[in-house]
């Protein structure tokens, strides 16, 4: 890419946003009350402390969903050449994915996916 | 554009890296925080990889695919790393190194 | 993939489908009771597949030799398949405790796991199969020390495990970084012969190779990357450390040495030295530690560093001698360590007892257990009817034939010294009265068949020459 693109590119998108947040801030109608300056919280005024330790549940779900996340980098590389390789490097990925599968099962097997 | 970048400066930074990940490894106190100074340390392996690479040896993606591997490595320690802290926070209700050492020798 | 392929790589394909089987039957088994018997027929699948190890089978090179197969690849498989298999028969009597009860398929799954990592790692003829294969070798056995969900100590040893392995393997990949920047491949081969063409050695490469040095020697647990090793060998399960401690330790050492002898042999010079340096450090911290220990696995554990500093000797000679010696030493100290650790497991397993006053008058209750582990122990010191000796004697050869006879000098000082704390657990056994001696133990038949396997290691190997002859035929040298 072409220096000239990549300013013309940036000169637009600022262009764009910046529009956009001005020409909102003063079409609409206004109106200034205590409740709206107000944390905003599922509607609810917030009790005691926000820094309070999440359930585990999330995190647990969060290493699962990190592994088959970071697993998925490597069929970008073999779908960029999978019609060249053929047959062979299909069944390959298709092992890797089966592996993975039965890495969820056990997984699910374990009750590593139920919400407690 | 990106070309007038030397390759010595990506490197120093990718030294500056692995330094200040290994410095964070020896004086953090809290495991998660160790955890984070190891990804600091694999990532700056990565962009050295990735760089001599691109601008030593374009021909072949060798240093790219280790990259990708490094990453899928660091993650799976870290998922085994947060595991085993969350046990660790179960049994000690703490993940600070000075609580979780119960052995001395 | 064809037929050609399958049997070159034997080895792992067998190895996998029985995780893979072994998965399954996890998966689709409903009974919770059932997972003992599955715990035994994985202890049968792998002695078969120990014996399939054995039988003759090509060599060859595969997918553009990053995987390297030949003789001296199959034969240290084969003696990691020794000492896994007596793991397992040890761990079975361990795994029938009630918490570990619906986890035992677990144990035997992530022990293969690290195994097969193992088998790729010896296998590589590339730098990124060497680091999968590290870290497949690695991440599971840090869940393996944390294994114990509900004792504390199991999960600072595997957070402890875990992190400094993490660090090394970081370490490792710097260095890596440098070694590709200078040779521009990660092919063993190439970066040899590279190498071999340039008239002095860059700065970086050297540089390179000390990190790769240093990452290894975490791996291994050389002085001074030693510190996570003791608080790991206490926390861990018995059966773990016995692990850790042996088969681990085993196929680092391996693949350090081939690393050595393939990739670096032009620059030899530079890294006897600091092997050297190493290795006099470990001997000499090992043995200092090892001096003070009152825990029996602490003792065992730096008794460990103390000896994979003896290894060392074997690796610097740089011969074909020198790397026949590495590998029947490591089949020897398999034997050995493992008797060590199949007493003491069997001994913590019925009466929680660890530290070395307990073993006071063992003799008197449970002369078996003490004949074995005297046996066990003289053999880690170099006393001559036992096969230890002739390790260690063949190790000290092999150095002192490429003419380093200060470090052989040194290394013979420190046998003198180990052989000081070796001798107290015998002490204590044998001559040591006790008002409260551990009571007689019934042990069970696997542990038992394992306790017999490595006695007749220990009295066999020494003697049968063929087996050294073998080894040092299909070793190579620089």
């Amino acid at each position: 890419m072409s220096t000239e693109g990549l300013i013309v590119f940036f000169l637009v998108a600022v262009t764009l946003v910046g529009f956009a947040l001005v020409f909102s801030s003063f079409i609409p109608p206004t109106s200034k009350n205590l409740f709206k300056a107000e944390t905003y919280e599922c509607g609810i005024e917030t009790t005691g402390i926000t820094w309070i330790q999440f359930n585990v549940g999330y995190y647990l779900f969060a290493i699962l969903f990190l592994i088959f996340d970071v697993e998925t980098v490597f069929l970008y590389p073999w779908a960029t050449v999978m019609k060249e390789l053929g047959i062979v490097a299909f069944v390959e990925i298709l092992i890797f994915l089966i592996i993975l599968g039965l890495g969820l099962l056990y997984a699910w097997k374990k009750q590593a996916l139920k919400w407690e | 554009m990106f070309e007038t970048i030397p390759l010595t400066h990506i490197l120093i930074v990718s030294t500056l890296m692995f330094f200040i990940g290994v410095f964070g490894f020896l004086v953090r106190r809290n495991l998660i925080t160790i955890l984070m100074s190891v990804e600091l340390i694999l990532n700056s392996v990565n962009i050295n990889f990735i760089a001599i690479n691109k601008f030593l040896y374009p021909e072949r993606l060798e240093g790219l695919m280790f990259s990708i591997f490094v990453v899928a490595v660091a993650a799976a320690e870290a998922a085994v790393a947060i595991a085993i802290i969350i046990n660790i926070y179960r049994r000690f209700s703490s993940i600070n190194v000075e609580d979780v050492s119960e052995m001395k020798g | 993939m064809n037929l050609q392929t399958f049997l070159l790589m034997r080895h792992e394909i067998i190895l996998m489908i029985i995780i893979l089987v072994m998965l399954a039957a996890e998966i689709f088994s409903d009974d919770k009771k059932n997972t003992y018997n599955l715990s035994i027929i994985s202890i049968i699948l792998f002695a078969i597949h120990t014996i399939i190890g054995y039988l003759p089978g090509e060599q060859g090179t595969l997918f553009g030799k990053m995987y390297i197969n030949s003789e001296l690849t199959v034969q240290m498989k084969n003696i990691l398949n020794i000492g896994v298999l007596i793991v397992l028969l040890q761990a079975s009597q361990w795994l029938r405790k009630p918490e570990n009860e619906g986890k035992t398929t677990e144990f035997s799954l992530l022990i293969y796991s690290t195994l097969l990592g193992m088998y790729f790692m010896i296998s590589s003829g590339n730098f990124l199969m060497l680091f999968i294969g590290l870290e497949t070798a690695t991440i599971p056995v840090a869940t393996l020390a944390a294994y114990d969900k509900y004792r504390n100590q199991s999960s600072e040893a595997g957070i402890k495990l875990l992190l400094s392995s993490a660090l090394s393997s970081g370490i490792l990949l710097f260095g890596l970084s440098m070694i590709y920047a200078v040779a521009g491949t990660f092919y063993f081969e190439q970066i040899s012969s590279n190498l071999a063409t340039m008239s002095h050695t860059p700065a970086l490469l050297a540089l390179g190779m000390i990190f790769f040095i240093a990452g290894m020697a975490f791996k291994i647990s050389l002085v001074p990357f030693h510190l996570w090793t003791a608080d790991v060998y206490e926390g861990a399960p018995v059966p773990v450390t016995s692990y850790l401690s042996v088969v681990s330790k085993g196929a680092s050492v391996f693949i350090f040495t081939i690393v050595l002898y393939t990739v670096f042999k032009s620059m030899l010079v530079l890294w006897t030295d600091a092997v050297i340096g190493i290795a006099v450090a470990t001997m000499i911290i090992g043995n200092l530690f090892a001096l003070r220990q009152k825990n029996m696995k602490r003792f065992l554990a730096f008794s460990s560093i103390a000896q994979a500093g003896f290894i060392l000797l074997g690796t610097v000679a740089g011969s074909q001698f020198g790397m026949s010696t590495v590998l029947y030493f490591v089949l020897i100290y398999i034997f050995s360590n493992l008797a060590a650790f199949g007493v003491v497991s069997i001994i913590s397993y019925s009466t929680g007892k660890e530290s070395m006053n307990d073993y006071k008058g063992l003799y008197n209750t449970n002369p078996k257990l003490s004949l074995i582990m005297m046996l066990a122990l003289f053999s880690l010191a170099g006393i001559p009817p036992v096969a230890g000796f002739f390790g260690k004697f063949f190790l000290f050869m092999a150095s002192a034939e490429q003419g380093y006879y200060y470090f052989v000098l040194i290394a013979v000082l420190n046998t003198i010294i180990s052989l000081y704390y070796y001798l107290l657990p015998v002490k204590a056994m044998f001559i040591d009265t006790n008002e409260t001696p551990i009571e007689p133990l019934k042990s069970e038949l696997l542990p038992k068949i394992a306790l017999v396997l490595c006695v007749v290691g220990l009295l066999v190997i020494g003697f049968a020459s063929p087996v050294f002859e073998y080894l040092k035929e299909i070793s190579f040298g620089i």
